[in-house]
């Protein structure tokens, strides 16, 4: 019974229980702290469809359309002492045409990692911007003025295509916010359409309808062929 | 201590012990496996490609039902390819369609390009069936020894000895 053994192992199991108790109550906490962010603008600026490969590895070639958007909001109250990072994307999001009408498409065409000033030593950056990004919340350990986002005609990330080749003149597209909270410990959360407890609904998450314009001509696709390499 | 080994009665029931934590590990497991309705419902993370959120050795909690809604962009999903072994933890960035046969891509968010490399030859999306559960609870760390013991095969070895022992040499 008191053997040294029997401490050790005693020592472990209480250490291992005090460790998941603490784990629990923090992850709990997301739970008890307020969060509502909102969307003041997101509105596409220019919309161009283009034929080519999207991809350097794109075997044929296909249509693929190209978004830039201005965006405006207000994520802050997602950093918490809890919160890794904040993984926010745009989504376009059009209705199948045919035959399974209330068949939704979904693309990102554009995303970001907002790490907390905690997580900035994990993040995937060269070593000036990561000075820079370390210097910009020097002191403190949460920064909840990196949820301020503003872009100005932001050209997409990822050009969007579909698996028919075809996405000219797509109609009723539409541009969504999303984000998703990546805690230290717990549970991950994603932005909600209702609100539970404490956590808001996302305000002003949606983009006006908007149609995909016609195919460009050959003459300017050849202009526009730069936009469409990777970076 | 060791004279526990001379009483054949108590040697028996210490025996029974052991089986007995074995198998309602194995029992928890699978009852884990059943409620959320993945083969794996734990998970570590192995790779970097999703790093800043998920490091090496990470616990990922997955959940393979679809309740209220259907899988779909933004989730995290851990899927299998065919004729690859391990199982890969990607965001999903695209869907078209919707139901069992929706198309899927993904892209580890520390990944310049999405996953059309990792797939099968010939296979451009994922489809449901392919995911063997959406990510929902994060632990950190406590999974990086599961690593040690696939990467130094030995320790698996000594540990399963040394917890043998303690459990045929404690008295009660």
């Amino acid at each position: 019974m008191y053997s040294s053994l029997v401490r050790l192992q005693n020592t472990f199991g209480f250490f291992t229980t005090v460790a998941f108790v603490i784990a629990a109550f923090i992850a709990a906490s997301d739970f008890a702290s307020p969060r509502a962010p909102s969307v003041a603008t997101l509105k596409t600026t220019s919309l161009q469809v283009v034929r080519g490969r999207p991809h350097y590895y794109s075997s044929k070639k296909e249509e693929y359309a190209i978004i830039k958007f201005s965006l405006d909001a207000n994520l802050s109250s997602l950093f918490t002492w809890n919160t890794k990072q904040v993984f926010v994307y745009v989504t376009a999001e059009w209705p199948s045409s045919g035959a399974e009408g209330n068949a939704t498409n979904q693309a990102v065409i554009w995303d970001t990692i907002i790490t907390a000033p905690s997580a900035d030593h994990l993040s995937n950056l060269g070593p000036a911007s990561l000075k820079k990004l370390r210097k910009s919340a020097a002191g403190k350990s949460i920064d909840p003025s990196r949820g301020l986002i503003s872009l100005k005609n932001q050209k997409p990330k990822y050009q969007i295509t579909h698996p028919s080749g075809k996405i000219a003149e797509t109609q009723d597209v539409r541009l969504r916010l999303h984000y998703n909270v990546q805690p230290w410990v717990g549970v991950l959360a994603w932005n909600q359409n209702v609100d539970y407890g404490r956590w808001k609904r996302l305000k002003g998450d949606l983009s006006k309808k908007f149609a995909l314009p016609a195919l460009k001509t050959k003459a300017a696709t050849t202009g526009a062929a730069g936009t469409g390499t990777k970076a | 201590m060791l004279s526990s080994l001379g009483n054949p009665r108590q040697a028996a029931a210490q025996l029974m012990n052991f089986g007995l934590i074995l198998s309602t590990a194995f029992m928890l497991w699978k009852g884990l496996s059943v409620i959320t309705d993945s083969p794996s419902p734990i998970v570590v993370v192995l790779s970097g490609s999703m790093e800043p959120a998920f490091q090496r050795g990470d616990l990922l909690l997955l959940w393979n039902r679809n309740l209220f809604s259907e899988t779909s962009v933004g989730e995290i999903v851990v899927y299998n390819v065919k004729d690859k072994d391990i199982p890969i933890v990607h965001r999903v960035v695209r869907k078209f369609g919707s139901g069992p046969n929706a198309k899927l891509l993904t892209k580890g968010d520390n990944n310049l390009s999405d996953d059309t490399e990792l797939y099968a030859r010939g296979q451009d999306y994922l489809v449901r069936k392919d995911i063997i559960g959406s990510v929902q609870g994060f632990i950190p760390f406590v999974g990086y020894v599961t690593i040690m013991l696939a990467e130094h095969p030995w320790l698996k070895t000594v540990m399963l000895g040394i917890m043998g022992l303690v459990v045929v040499l404690q008295r009660e």
